[in-house]
Parts: C-alpha cells; sequence; structure tokens
C-alpha cells in the first residue's frame, strides 16, 4: 500500500509541469536576451570609444565627462524639458476643458464628439507629422493663411517649423492635438465616476458651477492627472518621430533649436559614429524614465483600484 | 400662470446654453478633424495646388497621380507588403506569449515566479530605444539587418501585454480551472479552451494596441533597414522630409494611404480603440 501512495503524493507535491517549464523558460530567455543582455552591454558601452568596426578600446568616464561638457547635450536635454512642461500643462488643461463640455452632453451626440476627438489619435505619427509639415508651410501654407487672416499677422513673420524660437513649439502642438482625445477620454471617464449626489449637495448649498468644477471635480480627478502627468513625462522624454518627420535633413534642426535627446542619441550614434557616446546618453535618458515609469506604475495600480 | 412663465423662461435659457455647448463642440470637433480632411481632400490635388495662396479645400482639378506615382516610384505596394508583414506577426507573437505569460504568472504556482515576474517589469523601465546600440549588435549578430526577422524580433514579447494579461486573468475563479484540472487536462488544454475564451475582449483590445504600434514603429526599421526593399510604410513616408525637393500632393497621397485603413478599421471598432488606447496613453 505504502508504496502505491508514494508516487501519488510526489505527484502533487512536484506541480512544475511543461507549461510552466516551456513558458517560464521561454520569458526568462527571451528577456535575458533583448532586456538584460543589452541593459548591461549598454552600461559596459558608456566606458568604451568604438566605431563598432575598425575602433574600440576602454576610456574610462570620458564619455561622461565630455558628455557634462557638450552644450548639445545641455541644449537637448532643456528642449526635452522645455517638451514636457508645455506638453503636459497645455495638453491637461485643454483636455480637462473639452471633457468638461463632452460630459454635459448626452447619447449620440456624446459617441460622435468622443469618435471625433479619438480620430487622430488612431493615425500614424509618421504620416500626420507629414500632413502637418505641410499645413505649417512658411508664408503662404495653410496655417499661415489662417493665422493672418484671423489676426492680421503679417505673413512674412509665420515660418513656423524655420524659425528656431518657434519650430519646439510647433511640434509639441501638434503632438497635443493627436493624443488630445486619450486624455479626454481618460477625464470623461473619471468624470463619469463621480457620484451626482455630491453635484447635487453642492448645488444646495448654492455652490456655482465653476465652484463645483474646482471643488469637486477636479481634486476626484487626482489620480487620472497623476497618471496622465506621468505618462505624457515619459513620452516627452523619449520623444523622436515628430521631431525627425517634421525638421527635414539634418534632423534637429533650424540650427539644432529641436535636437532632443533622442535624436542627440541617434545622431551621435549612428551617424557621429561615437557609439560609445551614444550609449552614454541613452543611460541618461534611462536614469530620468526610470523615475518617471515608477510614478507612472504607481498610478496605474491606483487606477485598477479605483 | 406665474408658474408656466418661469417654466418657459428656465426652458428657454436652458436651450441657448445647450445651442451654445453644442456650437463650440461642433467647432473643437471639427477643428479636431480637419488636419485629416485636409489630407484626404488634398492628395487628390495636383502638387501645386497643395500649396496655394488662395484658400480652397476641394480640388479644383481632381487627380489621382499623386497616388499612382506613390505606388510607382515610392514602391508603396512593397511598403505596404513589409509593414503587414511586420504588424501581423508581432501581434500574433504577443498576444500568445502575452496570454500564456499571463496565465503562468496568474494562476500558476512555481518557484521564482515572483523573481521572473519582476524583472519581465524591469524590461518596462527599459524601452527599446534606451539599448537600440546594443539590440543594433544584436541583431547584426544574428545577421539579420535587412530582414524581417531583425524587425519582428525585438517586439514579439512585450510587458505591457503581459501585465494586462496578468491583470485580467485574476479575476478568472480558480474552481474553474481546478474542475478543469480533475476532469485531467493539461495546462496546455487549460490555456487554449479555459483561459483565452475568457479574456477575449482584452486580446481584442491588446492587439488592437500592438498592432498600432507595430504599424507606425520608427527608429527600429530606421536603424536596422537600409534595404529600399524591405523598408515599412513609415520609412517609406520619411523619404519626403528628407529630399531636398518636396513633394506636397505626394507626401499627401502617402499619407493618406497609412492612416486611411486604420481609421476605416477605427471607425468599426471605435469601442476597443478608446478602452485600449486609453488605458495606456503611452506611445510605442
Amino acid at each position: 500500500m505504502p508504496t502505491e501512495a508514494l508516487p501519488l503524493l510526489k505527484k502533487r507535491r512536484k506541480p512544475l509541469n511543461s507549461f510552466i517549464l516551456l513558458v517560464a523558460l521561454i520569458v526568462l530567455v527571451y528577456y535575458t536576451l533583448v532586456g538584460i543582455w543589452p541593459f548591461l552591454y549598454n552600461i559596459w558601452l558608456t566606458f568604451r570609444k568604438t566605431d563598432l568596426l575598425t575602433e574600440d578600446k576602454w576610456i574610462g568616464l570620458s564619455n561622461y565627462s565630455y558628455m557634462f561638457t557638450d552644450p548639445m547635450f545641455w541644449n537637448s536635454l532643456l528642449h526635452n524639458a522645455y517638451y514636457l512642461g508645455v506638453m503636459v500643462l497645455v495638453g491637461i488643461v485643454t483636455s480637462l476643458i473639452f471633457a468638461a463640455l463632452i460630459y454635459r452632453t448626452k447619447g449620440i451626440a456624446r459617441k460622435i464628439y468622443t469618435a471625433m476627438f479619438f480620430a487622430p489619435v488612431v493615425t500614424s505619427m509618421v504620416a500626420v507629422s507629414l500632413v502637418w509639415m505641410l499645413l505649417y508651410f512658411p508664408k503662404i501654407g495653410m496655417f499661415a493663411q489662417i493665422i493672418s487672416a484671423l489676426f492680421g499677422v503679417s505673413r512674412d513673420k509665420l515660418v513656423f517649423l524655420q524659425g528656431t524660437g518657434s519650430a519646439l513649439l510647433c511640434i509639441i502642438i501638434m503632438d497635443i492635438w493627436r493624443d488630445t482625445g486619450i486624455r479626454t477620454v481618460i477625464f470623461l471617464s473619471g468624470m463619469d465616476e463621480i457620484p451626482d449626489s455630491l453635484y447635487e449637495t453642492a448645488r444646495i448649498d448654492g455652490a456655482t458651477q465653476l465652484r463645483q468644477f474646482f471643488k469637486i471635480t477636479i481634486p476626484l480627478l487626482t489620480p487620472q492627472l497623476v497618471f496622465i502627468a506621468a505618462v505624457y513625462s515619459i513620452n516627452a522624454i523619449r520623444v523622436y518621430v515628430p521631431i525627425y518627420m517634421m525638421t527635414g535633413s539634418p534632423p534637429g534642426g533650424p540650427a539644432n533649436s529641436t535636437r532632443v535627446l533622442t535624436l542627440h542619441m541617434y545622431l551621435s550614434a549612428f551617424y557621429g559614429q561615437r557609439f560609445g557616446y551614444g550609449a552614454t546618453i541613452s543611460m541618461v535618458m534611462f536614469v530620468i524614465l526610470f523615475g518617471l515609469v515608477i510614478l507612472e506604475i504607481r498610478a496605474f495600480q491606483q487606477k485598477w483600484e479605483y | 400662470m406665474a408658474n408656466t412663465q418661469r417654466w418657459n423662461r428656465y426652458r428657454a435659457r436652458r436651450f441657448t446654453s445647450r445651442f451654445f455647448l453644442h456650437l463650440v463642440l461642433i467647432v473643437l470637433s471639427l477643428i479636431m478633424v480637419f488636419p485629416l480632411i485636409w489630407m484626404v481632400f488634398s492628395s487628390f490635388k495636383p502638387s501645386l495646388e497643395v500649396i496655394s495662396t488662395e484658400f480652397h479645400l476641394f480640388p479644383k482639378t481632381w487627380t489621382v497621380r499623386n497616388y499612382t506615382k506613390v505606388f510607382d516610384e515610392l514602391k508603396m505596394g512593397r511598403g505596404y507588403l513589409n509593414s503587414l508583414i511586420v504588424a501581423v506577426s508581432v501581434t500574433f507573437f504577443v498576444l500568445l506569449s502575452a496570454t500564456a505569460a499571463g496565465y503562468l504568472f496568474s494562476k500558476l504556482k512555481f518557484k521564482g515566479r515572483e523573481a521572473l515576474f519582476f524583472a519581465v517589469l524591469g524590461s518596462v523601465m527599459v524601452p527599446p530605444q534606451i539599448v537600440l546600440i546594443p539590440l543594433y549588435l544584436l541583431i547584426s549578430k544574428f545577421h539579420w539587418i535587412n530582414s524581417y526577422q531583425g524587425l519582428i524580433f525585438p517586439f514579439v514579447m512585450n510587458a505591457f501585454g503581459i501585465f494586462l494579461m496578468r491583470q485580467s486573468m485574476y479575476g478568472i475563479p480558480n474552481d474553474l480551472l481546478e474542475a478543469a484540472r480533475m476532469d485531467g487536462a493539461s495546462d496546455f488544454r487549460i490555456y487554449f479552451s479555459v483561459i483565452l475564451p475568457l479574456v477575449r475582449s482584452s486580446i481584442a483590445v491588446l492587439g488592437i494596441l500592438i498592432f498600432l504600434w507595430t504599424w507606425d514603429e520608427f527608429l527600429w526599421p530606421l536603424v536596422t533597414v537600409s534595404d529600399n526593399e524591405m523598408k515599412t510604410l513609415p520609412l517609406l513616408l520619411a523619404h519626403f522630409t528628407q529630399a531636398e525637393q518636396k513633394f506636397p500632393g505626394e507626401s499627401l497621397a502617402g499619407a493618406t494611404l497609412v492612416i486611411g485603413p486604420v481609421l476605416v478599421v477605427y471607425a468599426f471598432f471605435q469601442r476597443h480603440f478608446v478602452r485600449g488606447l486609453s488605458m495606456t496613453g503611452l506611445k510605442a
């Protein structure tokens, strides 16, 4: 009898089956190959000077010390910070207003508005960058015509992407336009979760609509606000597609006024053949993103608990 | 009497405020879709008419020359094929791996599970563009430069996808899996016939997200593909901005061809698009 019971017991205590083994192994191997190894190799690269072909030597911390004195690096970092600030602030304020407006509509009208606001979100960034580049055509483009007609500005001043002062802002505006739908929908679903009774009570107390918005709606949207701020900060640090597409050749112009970290990394490595330095720049981006991702995961979990 | 008057006044005020609300929203929605509408109509204009000093939305002379040109000279057809092959394969592999790993991390117990999951989550911290250079080295070691394998491989598993699937599988009652196990079903069997059908809607959402991200992926193809035959649609579009001479009409035809199909699908599966994209807000 005991000899018969033993294999059964053994089987129960050994839950490792072929499914677990197979999936866990694939996950482990894959993430070692495209996650862990590249990350460690990237750190190693930051201590080297290499063009990946002929030259490859240890240079210690030279890449780092060079980076801190590289004006182009600080320039790029500043552009990312500017991108982040405008993107998050303007993006949140506009989407909040749009969501508050759509919140007041019902039924089919609400569905149509949401669908129209959301349409740009599903478009390809590369393609809409191309479209906006033509809309921004200096002096005689569509936007130049509209703005000069509405505000009486001389068309010769409207150079958009070709002005060192205006190019980055023009790109950010396009980026804000494209994702307005996402943020609006997130705020809208947050507003739908706020119980009507809260507004009811406030109305009885004589609070105006504006007061209700600032005292009830905004505070109760905190999880959504944190989530959006975190996500769009990450996007602002990683941005490159619209800049690459809208600033011609070489990207980052005019006069490097739109060069951001990813572009600086890409151009240093794949144009300048300085892969060690490129890796160093990407490590800086990693450190910034690390902090932001932790913030985002926290916000994400909060949203799930909601 | 006084009451009806007040009621009427209330109704009139309510009506005007509704009217202005909808007026503002209609104007705003039109502004939102204006660039897309302009793109579609202008893609049928001759290039000289796209950028002209007089405003007109509709083409004066309709032409499909822009479209024939992007197909003939830019090999847009080949670009479609490449983009489709890459996006469909990536989506398939991500769905397969994310559901399997999601099941693994949510319902199956084994030693080292938390550590492995932590490693997967860690890779969220390292987006592909941070490790662009080592990944490029890896793919060139495999001799996968200018190949579909090279374009697909770095994306076949997605940490966000695994996280999402794990999250949506937590809700599945354990009794159900226990019952299936009693009937002698293996984990493979349970995965295919119990788990997968139960997370259908999450699969749809994740599938749309991954397809869109891959369809729009730019930096990775940019560094791994130089052969014109292997270029995906975004890379072909980039030609227009890098060229010295600008081709407004052709650019817009190309952009319409990349955006158009997605917008059509969006019109049908709007709910899934909205749910998926607003869940992450993240770009590829």
